[in-house]
Parts: structure tokens; C-alpha cells; sequence
């Protein structure tokens, strides 16, 4: 059997390089497809970005306490993963964690469901999505290329999270590897997506949030889980949360699987189940 | 810590939907704000709810609901779409978001279906404006219609005699009309403040890098009869519409149409001339030109300015879009992208620490002092730059949105209405006449109303 014919696309945004890797037969219609999903990536950035005057995060910065923001549907959901991914990280991951270079306590939030609004419960709600904002971006890129019947894609964002759809035809899904390029640890994925965090390219950049401190317990951590922004947010807090931490939240978290890299000691924490090996 | 700063006056015009930045926020805190939505929804109470549709869910539609969902004391019932994919997609979105919209394919079955509207917002294709707008206005709407008016100078003249017999609102979407940093640099700074002195040119720009044509999903294409009946020839055309004559006006008429409009708004009326060049050199599947310079003359008290607007679909180069209105004592670049706006002014002009100690204008870097006779030596000190103090934070279609809803409620007058467009988007069509004719056109005052 043939190769499958993969096409690739790149397109800059949120300060991230993405790409969009389709296993198509047409290239203009892969192009298209690229294209829509570049566009919606563009409009995120746009209510997502904290360096945009108007986005819906800068926004929310300006809420007095006790005021409230209706939010528009993607920011809504993009807040409800972070709520969720804080909740589940008992706060090692924290869209709030670079608010504490400036505030003394951390600023306090809610999401009024019914009112699709978000409140601000105290301080100043300086948020910073780089640790779930990408990785958001594609769980909603891969919408939209399911929607141009483009089920068969990868779908990169700067190198440090992918989302990967269906097998390319005749094959055992993407094959990713875990740390440098040409890394021997590799694994056929498929629809599934896997982030990575580490102090290699930006040095010790990861803040505590829950001590407004830099702060890392290991060289490089993965994460593997259905969501790209889950996985976008778990691997930034795998990389301040001691060992024992990160079972204990596994445990609760069956579908979630986590790779560790201290030097050159290698190990996986979770009960899901290993892709399989590339 | 708070910095204490001196009060501008800001009107009430200014204020709205303006928020404030950090030093700012004094200044428009210790205003008198204006009514607002908020306050003008519980006044009036049947219009504590606005019930409103949008009609035309494409790319444009899309950025206008951002707005619409977070505006408070309106009620979106319906949205209308012709094609099932951006209709349905568009419903379904919605409603996930807590708003109970209907869907309907186009108009003609909204308005025989929905009796309890009292305005539709309009994001079809440029050539359905004018139909679409007419008839909304006769059923008792009224209308937010989006730029270019029409296609066509008949088409926008059509829709300005309908509003003028139904005495309903029409606003157009030059959306740049109510944004507050926009009005307070013109009205504070280029009037009252006067810091580009006599003014003798101005410029925009907005250039684009190659981009592929729209596509569309597999499975979703409208049938042939349906293209044929909304005027679209195949869906490569209804998904690509603005570069079609007949159907829109290029980009002329989709980018500059902003900008232009500028001109008008900033310089106080329309230009006596038009001179442009441009041609369909990269797009050889498109009828409109990619690329176009234009050249107006604008009769000022003093002489004439003028005026230079380039719009490229080729290259992105040149430093994003924006207006720049240069004159013999200064000059100011607006965007509507907050970090491109910048104020320059010329050593021949008299001081502007009142403007500052005003805070019409904020000095981004304070110059130092020292007697005449002493000088320090150190790195080379910065130039002198000068910010607008107005920061905005909303949505930028959100405030001229809201001025339609105010207006409606009797609280505010429109920003853009019809009449007003006319003057800016005859001059516009003038400008792809001219490029086509390869000649200046001259332009009376008289032609340009409506």
C-alpha cells in the first residue's frame, strides 16, 4: 500500500508556531481546511491574548471586585478547562500564577454559569492562558477540521503541545516523540494529544502559583490526556508538583497518563494505558 | 498607588464605552457619565429588551455577534443565514451560550416569522444591503447595516430615501465613528487642541499578504438553484463574493471603505477630487483589483490636503493599517490597533505641556531639565512621544453597536446614519471609477448628498 499523502501548513499566532499536518488526498481543499482552522485560531487570540487592548482577557483585568463580564462561548469554555485544570492540580496549574508578581494573594474568581459571566471575587484578575491558550486553540482547530471532513490530522502549536486526529491510512496513528528531535522514546497517537513542558529552551520560567515563586522539581514533563488544553495545563503543573502529588491526582484521573524526565531517569505515572511504542 | 492627574473634559459621546487604563482612570471615573446602555434600558421600560436579529452569519456577521452577546438590554431572537452550514453552526453556538435564537434561511422568512423585533443587524454580501435594508425598514426596523452600503451608488441612495420615508434609524457600520479613542482624538486633540496645526496631507493604508481563496466543507455546498436564486454564480463565488463585481466592490470598497471614510469624518466633508491607479495583477481568477492607490484632494479653509490611500493584497509590509493626518505643527497616526497610534510633533510648534498637564495627551518619555547654562552628559536622552490618554477595552464594533441601541431608545444619536455614509462611500465608488478611467474625477459637494 501506498504512502498516505500528508499535507503541511504553518501559521503563526499567539506568539506560537502552529502547524496543521492533513492526510488528505487534495491539497487545495487541505489548504482550505488549514486555512479555517489558522482563521479561528486568529479570533481565539484575539479574545484570548493579554497583550490585546480589547481582548475579553484584558477585559477582565479590569473588573472591580465583586463586578461581573459576560463572556463570549470560547471563553467561556477556555476558563471552565482552566477552573477545571486548577481544581484537579489542587493549584499547580494556574492562570492566575503571574498575577502574584504584582499582587500580594492571589486574585479569586468565579464563573456564573447562568449568567455566562465571570465575576471577580478579589484582586485583579491578571490572567495569563499560555499554558492552556494553545492548547485550547487546537482542541478547536480539530473541530473545525472534523466539520472539512479532515478527520486524519496533527495539529502542532510551537512544538510543546499536539493534538493528533485519526491514523493516517495504513498506519498505527503519528508518530511522536517525547524530548528532542529524532527522540528514541516515540509513540503511534491518535486522537488523543500530548503537551510538554521543561526548562531546555526558557530555562526555569514556570511560576508557583500557589507561592509566587520560580520553581520546578524536574527537567521535562509530558502530559497525555483527551484534551489538548488539559494536557497543555497538567504538563506546566508536572513540572513544579513533587511526584507523590502527581499520582494522587492520577489517581482520580484515570484518562490522563504523565511522563517524567529527571537527567536521564525516565518514568510514566497513571493508569491509562501506554500508546503503543513507534 | 494611584497617580493624581488633571481632569480633560470628555463628553459624553467620548465616554461611552471607553474604559479606563492605569493613569487613565481617574480621568474618565470623575466624569459625568453618560446614560449608557445600562441606565438608558431601565428609563425607557419596554426597551429594557431590544429584540434584535442578525441577518448574515459569514465572516463579518461572526465578528458582530462577538459584540452582541456581551451588550446588555438587548435580546438576539433570530439569526439568518442561506447557507446551513454558517446558520446552523451559528444557532448551535448560541444556544450553548444561553441564547434562544431561531434560524432562518434568509429574510424574507425571518420578517414573516418573527413579529416582535424592533431591529435586525445586516451582514449579507454588499449587493443584498440595499434590498434586505429596504425591506427591513419598511416592515418597521430598524437597521444596523454594515459598510459598504451597497454595491452599487444607487443601491446606497435607495436605502437613504427609505429611511428618510419610514423615519426609522439606519445606521452604517463605519463602526470607527464611535470608537471613543477616535472621537477624542479628533475632537479633543486635531479640533480643540489643534496640535497638527494647519493640516496638509494625510495617508492610510491596509495591506495584506497573498492569502488562498475561501473554501468550504465537503457536504455543505448550497444547490445550484439556490446559488442562482441569491445571485451567485457557484459556490467558489458566494464564498468569495467581495472580489465579484455585481456582488461587492473589492478592496477599495471592503478595507478602505474604513479609512476613506476617515478622511471624510476627520476633514469635515468630502474631497472636491479623486485620482487613482491600481489593477487586478495577482488574483487572475477575481474581477476587482488587488491592488490600489488613491489620491484626494480635500478643499480645507486654508487651501487643500491631501489625501493618499494605498490598499494591497499582496504584501502585508508598510506597518498595518492605519490613518495618519499630518499638518505643519504635527501629526497623528490613529488605528484601530492601540499600539500603532502615535503623535509626532514639529519643532516649530508652540508647547504642548497645557495638552499634557490637560491630559489630552500623555508623554510617553518626560524630557529633562536643566538650566541654560549646565548640562549633563549621559546616554542619548529619547525623543519626546506622546500617547492618546483614552484607553478602550471593548469589543471595537461594541461601541458603535451601542450607539444603535441608545439611539433607539432615545438616549443618543447615531453615529453613522445613512445620510452621513452616503458622503464617504460615494467617494469611495468615485475611487474605483477612477482607477478604472485612468483619470482624476472631479467631485461636487452636491453629488455626494444623498
Amino acid at each position: 500500500m501506498s504512502e498516505p499523502v500528508i499535507h503541511t501548513f504553518n501559521h503563526t499566532a499567539m506568539a506560537t508556531q502552529f502547524q496543521v499536518r492533513i492526510a488528505v488526498e487534495e491539497k487545495s481543499y487541505a489548504g482550505q481546511a488549514a486555512q479555517a482552522a489558522f482563521a479561528l485560531t486568529d479570533n481565539l487570540e484575539s479574545r484570548l491574548s493579554r497583550f490585546r487592548a480589547n481582548s475579553e482577557i484584558s477585559q477582565i483585568a479590569q473588573l472591580a471586585v465583586g463586578e461581573k463580564l459576560r463572556l463570549t462561548e470560547p471563553v467561556l469554555a477556555c476558563l471552565r478547562h482552566a477552573q477545571k485544570m486548577e481544581f484537579a492540580t489542587r493549584g499547580a496549574f494556574s492562570v492566575t500564577a503571574a498575577a502574584l508578581k504584582t499582587q500580594p494573594t492571589k486574585p479569586l474568581w468565579s464563573l456564573v454559569e447562568n449568567e455566562f459571566s465571570i465575576r471577580c471575587d478579589s484582586g485583579r484578575l491578571e490572567f495569563d492562558l499560555g499554558a492552556i491558550g494553545k492548547g485550547f486553540a487546537l482542541d478547536r482547530m480539530a473541530e473545525v477540521l472534523r466539520e472539512w471532513s479532515c478527520p486524519a490530522f496533527l495539529l502542532i502549536a510551537g512544538g510543546s503541545s499536539i493534538l493528533a486526529g485519526d491514523a493516517p491510512t495504513a498506519t498505527a496513528g503519528w508518530s511522536c516523540g517525547l524530548g528532542d528531535d529524532n527522540s528514541a522514546r516515540r509513540h503511534w497517537l491518535k486522537n488523543i494529544s500530548l503537551s510538554g513542558s521543561g526548562l531546555a529552551v526558557k530555562g526555569n520560567h514556570i511560576f508557583d502559583p500557589r507561592t509566587g515563586l520560580p520553581s520546578s522539581c524536574r527537567h521535562r514533563a509530558w502530559a497525555l490526556t483527551e484534551f489538548a488544553a488539559e494536557s497543555d495545563a497538567l504538563s506546566t503543573a508536572c513540572m513544579i508538583l513533587k511526584e507523590p502529588e502527581i499520582a494522587e491526582i492520577l489517581q482520580r484521573n484515570a484518562d490522563w497518563l504523565v511522563f517524567l524526565q529527571e537527567k536521564e531517569n525516565w518514568r510514566h505515572l497513571g493508569k491509562r494505558q501506554m500508546p503503543p511504542a513507534a | 498607588m494611584v497617580t493624581k492627574m488633571a481632569t480633560p473634559s470628555i463628553n459624553r459621546r467620548e465616554f461611552i464605552g471607553a474604559t479606563a487604563a492605569a493613569g487613565a482612570g481617574l480621568i474618565l471615573s470623575s466624569c459625568s457619565p453618560d446614560s449608557g446602555s445600562k441606565s438608558a434600558a431601565n428609563k425607557a421600560s419596554s426597551l429594557n429588551k431590544i429584540n434584535i436579529a442578525l441577518i448574515g452569519c459569514g465572516a463579518q456577521g461572526q465578528v458582530l455577534l462577538e459584540s452582541l452577546q456581551v451588550i446588555e438590554g438587548i435580546r438576539l431572537v433570530a439569526v439568518a443565514d442561506i447557507w446551513d452550514y454558517n446558520r446552523n453552526s451559528n444557532v448551535r453556538r448560541l444556544k450553548d451560550n444561553g441564547f434562544d435564537v431561531k434560524g432562518y434561511r434568509d429574510y424574507e422568512e425571518l420578517l414573516a416569522n418573527e413579529k416582535d423585533l424592533q431591529a435586525v443587524i445586516v451582514a449579507v454580501p454588499d449587493f443584498w444591503h440595499a434590498p434586505v435594508t429596504n425591506a427591513c425598514l419598511k416592515a418597521g426596523l430598524h437597521v444596523y447595516c454594515e459598510k459598504m452600503m451597497s454595491n452599487t451608488i444607487e443601491g446606497a441612495r435607495s436605502m437613504v430615501a427609505t429611511m428618510r420615508e419610514t423615519g426609522k434609524l439606519l445606521q452604517i457600520g463605519h463602526q470607527r465613528r464611535s470608537n471613543p479613542r477616535y472621537v477624542f482624538a479628533l475632537n479633543r486633540l486635531v479640533r480643540d487642541g489643534q496640535i497638527c496645526g494647519r493640516l496638509t496631507a494625510a495617508q492610510a493604508q491596509w495591506n495584506r499578504a497573498v492569502t488562498n481563496d475561501l473554501g468550504w466543507p465537503k457536504h455543505s455546498d448550497l444547490k445550484p438553484e439556490d446559488l442562482a436564486k441569491y445571485g451567485f454564480k457557484d459556490m467558489h463565488q458566494f464564498r468569495n463574493w467581495r472580489w465579484f463585481k455585481g456582488l461587492g466592490g473589492g478592496p477599495l470598497s471592503d478595507l478602505g471603505a474604513h479609512q476613506i471614510d476617515i478622511f471624510n469624518w476627520w476633514f469635515g466633508g468630502p474631497p472636491k477630487s479623486v485620482m487613482a491607479t491600481g489593477g487586478l495583477d495577482y488574483y487572475k481568477n477575481h474581477d476587482w483589483y488587488d491592488n490600489a492607490m488613491v489620491i484626494y484632494e480635500y478643499p480645507l479653509a486654508e487651501d487643500v490636503a491631501r489625501a493618499f490611500y494605498q490598499v494591497q493584497t499582496t504584501t502585508s509590509a508598510g506597518g498595518g493599517y492605519f490613518e495618519q493626518f499630518m499638518g505643519d505643527e504635527g501629526t497623528i497616526k490613529m488605528s484601530e490597533n492601540p499600539s500603532i497610534t502615535k503623535i509626532y510633533r514639529e519643532d516649530r510648534a508652540k508647547s504642548w505641556d497645557e495638552l499634557v498637564a490637560k491630559n489630552y495627551l500623555r508623554a510617553s518619555a518626560t524630557a529633562p531639565v536643566s538650566d541654560a547654562d549646565k548640562v549633563d552628559v549621559r546616554e542619548t536622552a529619547p525623543l519626546l512621544q506622546y500617547d492618546i490618554p483614552v484607553s478602550f477595552t471593548k469589543k471595537i464594533h461594541q461601541p458603535h453597536l451601542e450607539n444603535f441601541f441608545n439611539a433607539i431608545r432615545g438616549t443618543a444619536k447615531l453615529n453613522c446614519p445613512a445620510d452621513e455614509a452616503f458622503r464617504s462611500e460615494y467617494v469611495i465608488h468615485k475611487a474605483n471609477e477612477a482607477v478604472a478611467a485612468q483619470k482624476m474625477i472631479a467631485i461636487t459637494p452636491q453629488e455626494t448628498e444623498a
